[in-house]
């Protein structure tokens, strides 16, 4: 009974902040945008790709493309989240939400609670949708059907859990802007981090690294601990896309990215809740 | 149902309310004067938790300030009350009703008699975007009364309006009186204070310098706003 008293005003204030996103313009032009970029996708569908003379068969073609497409709209869709967050309690401050909400017997956590839920819905159904495309257009154009596809679609929506909390978070320490560039920052440095990681994993930089004495181990071993803890933005994303190989493929793979993020969301939402309980509103 | 019990609020260096002390009393209609930036808002504001008070302690019908329950009963109009563009009165006043846990007939029902009280029949379902200051107020205090709250928080209520709407809005503050709510009053109009208020407390620089019922303050021939004139300039 106490539980669901406490969860309504959450709900109200989670479908409140759900509304008041999509009636923004600013998002139903980028949420236009995306869409028509993402059918524009289409095209490479259609096209003969030829690897070491032989031509690659519609079933490899579909998941590759698709691979890659669902990367990018993963990613795309986290910095559209981060916009979003930046200035959602600004917003609300400004055009007297933020009193009409505190000035109720709701606490503070249950406000932030449901800023939190509403941009993470948002946001996870925009990336929904945008990858639902993708997986008509392989459906109806190409008979290739992966529901695996937007089953990784859900499970990459935990990077936005991420983005939203964390930038609710540093948009309570300093500028919108900065809180905004500081997330893209963090994603950024873990992509490039990710990058560099699985490139010195190929047979020439293991082979380049083993012929080096220039550098004893103990020097990077705080490097790696960074890289160990950085939050694992990209292997989400990669071990929500290993979904979509074929069953042969390694499945879910290794779960310490999901771990780590959920990690970071947990500790950043304490964080959160802790700074808006001090803060002072309106 | 009011209590401050010893309020500091500092914001370094400034002190906004240094140790204030006072109570209102259940259906009491009281006034807190003073200047600008004599630290009437602030008090507003840790009376609904907005900001917390650096010592001292605030409740509302015993209940801490801090504690979200104590603003079960209570209707509060901001200062330069704002709305999201993006509604309509109607979709906002629909919106505090539910946050206040009203059925969705029952909200819509209350809102329509608020409409009809605050004199905005007809512009309920226009943007607020097209709304002029003393009609946002209006939806303003119309969100107050939302609940029938027991206790009204209004700071500057009649901000934006025009000298007819200060009369609506001083009449409709005097009939909720005579139906027992409570009021709590920051204006800056003596003038409607010393009509509607049975009681006053008089701020500057965070100081309380009075606070007592207006007919035992007010000296004979003297106006409220003489008494607040020669007690802020001391």
């Amino acid at each position: 009974m106490e539980t669901s008293k406490s969860l309504t005003p959450i709900t109200k204030i989670t479908k409140y902040t759900l509304i008041d996103e999509v009636q923004q313009r600013s998002f139903v032009i980028m949420f236009v945008f995306c869409a028509i970029c993402v059918f524009l996708v289409r095209g490479c569908y259609q096209g003969n790709y030829m690897v070491n003379g032989q031509a690659l068969d519609t079933g490899t073609i579909v998941r590759t493309l698709s691979k890659a497409t669902f990367h990018i709209i993963g990613t795309g869709v986290m910095v559209i989240a981060s916009l979003l967050s930046m200035r959602i309690f600004r917003r609300d401050r400004n055009e007297g939400m933020q009193s009409c909400i505190l000035s109720k017997p709701i606490a503070r956590w249950q406000y932030v609670m449901g800023k939190i839920l509403g941009l993470w819905v948002v946001s996870t159904l925009f990336m929904f949708i945008l990858h639902s495309i993708v997986f008509l257009i392989t459906s109806i154009n190409l008979k290739v059907i992966m529901p695996e596809y937007l089953v990784a679609s859900l499970l990459c929506s935990i990077n936005l859990l991420f983005v939203v909390i964390a930038v609710l978070l540093l948009s309570l320490l300093m500028p919108d802007i900065v809180a905004f560039l500081s997330v893209l920052g963090v994603g950024v440095v873990g992509f490039v981090a990710d990058g560099i990681a699985a490139a010195s994993h190929s047979q020439i930089a293991q082979a380049m690294l083993q012929q080096s004495t220039a550098s004893p181990q103990s020097d990077v071993t705080w490097w790696r601990v960074v890289y160990f803890l950085w939050p694992k933005l990209l292997g989400v994303q990669q071990l929500a896309s290993s979904l979509i190989e074929s069953e042969s493929s390694h499945g879910f793979g290794p779960a310490y990215p999901l771990i780590n993020v959920l990690a970071y969301c947990l500790i950043l939402g304490v964080l959160l809740f802790n700074r808006f309980r001090d803060e002072d509103t309106v | 149902m009011i209590e401050l019990k010893n309020v500091t609020k500092r914001y370094d260096p400034l002190t906004a309310v240094d140790n204030v002390s006072f109570s209102v009393k259940t259906g009491e209609c009281f006034a807190l004067l003073g200047p600008n930036g004599a630290g009437k808002t602030t008090i507003v504001k840790m009376l609904l938790d907005f900001t917390r008070p650096s010592s001292g302690s605030l409740s509302i019908n015993g209940i801490p300030s801090t504690d979200a329950e104590c603003r079960q009963s209570i209707g509060y109009l901001a200062e330069n009350h704002h709305m999201p563009p993006a509604l309509s009165g109607w979709q906002y006043l629909l919106r505090c009703a539910e946050l206040l846990g009203i059925s969705r007939s029952e909200a819509a029902d209350q809102c329509r008699r608020i409409v009809e009280l605050i004199g905005m029949h007809g512009r309920e379902n226009t943007k607020v975007g097209t709304y002029s200051k003393g009609m946002v107020q209006r939806f303003g205090l119309g969100a107050a009364l939302m609940g029938d709250p027991k206790l009204l928080i209004l700071d500057e209520p009649t901000s934006g309006l025009d000298p007819i709407g200060i009369r609506e809005i001083r009449q409709l503050l005097e009939s909720l009186k005579d139906q027992g709510m409570t009021i709590f009053l920051n204006s800056h109009l003596l003038s409607e204070v010393e009509k509607i208020c049975d009681t006053a407390a008089i701020i500057n620089r965070g100081k309380l310098l009075v606070k007592d019922t207006i007919s035992s303050i007010v000296k004979d021939g003297e106006t409220l706003e003489d008494l607040f004139v020669r007690v802020v300039k001391g």
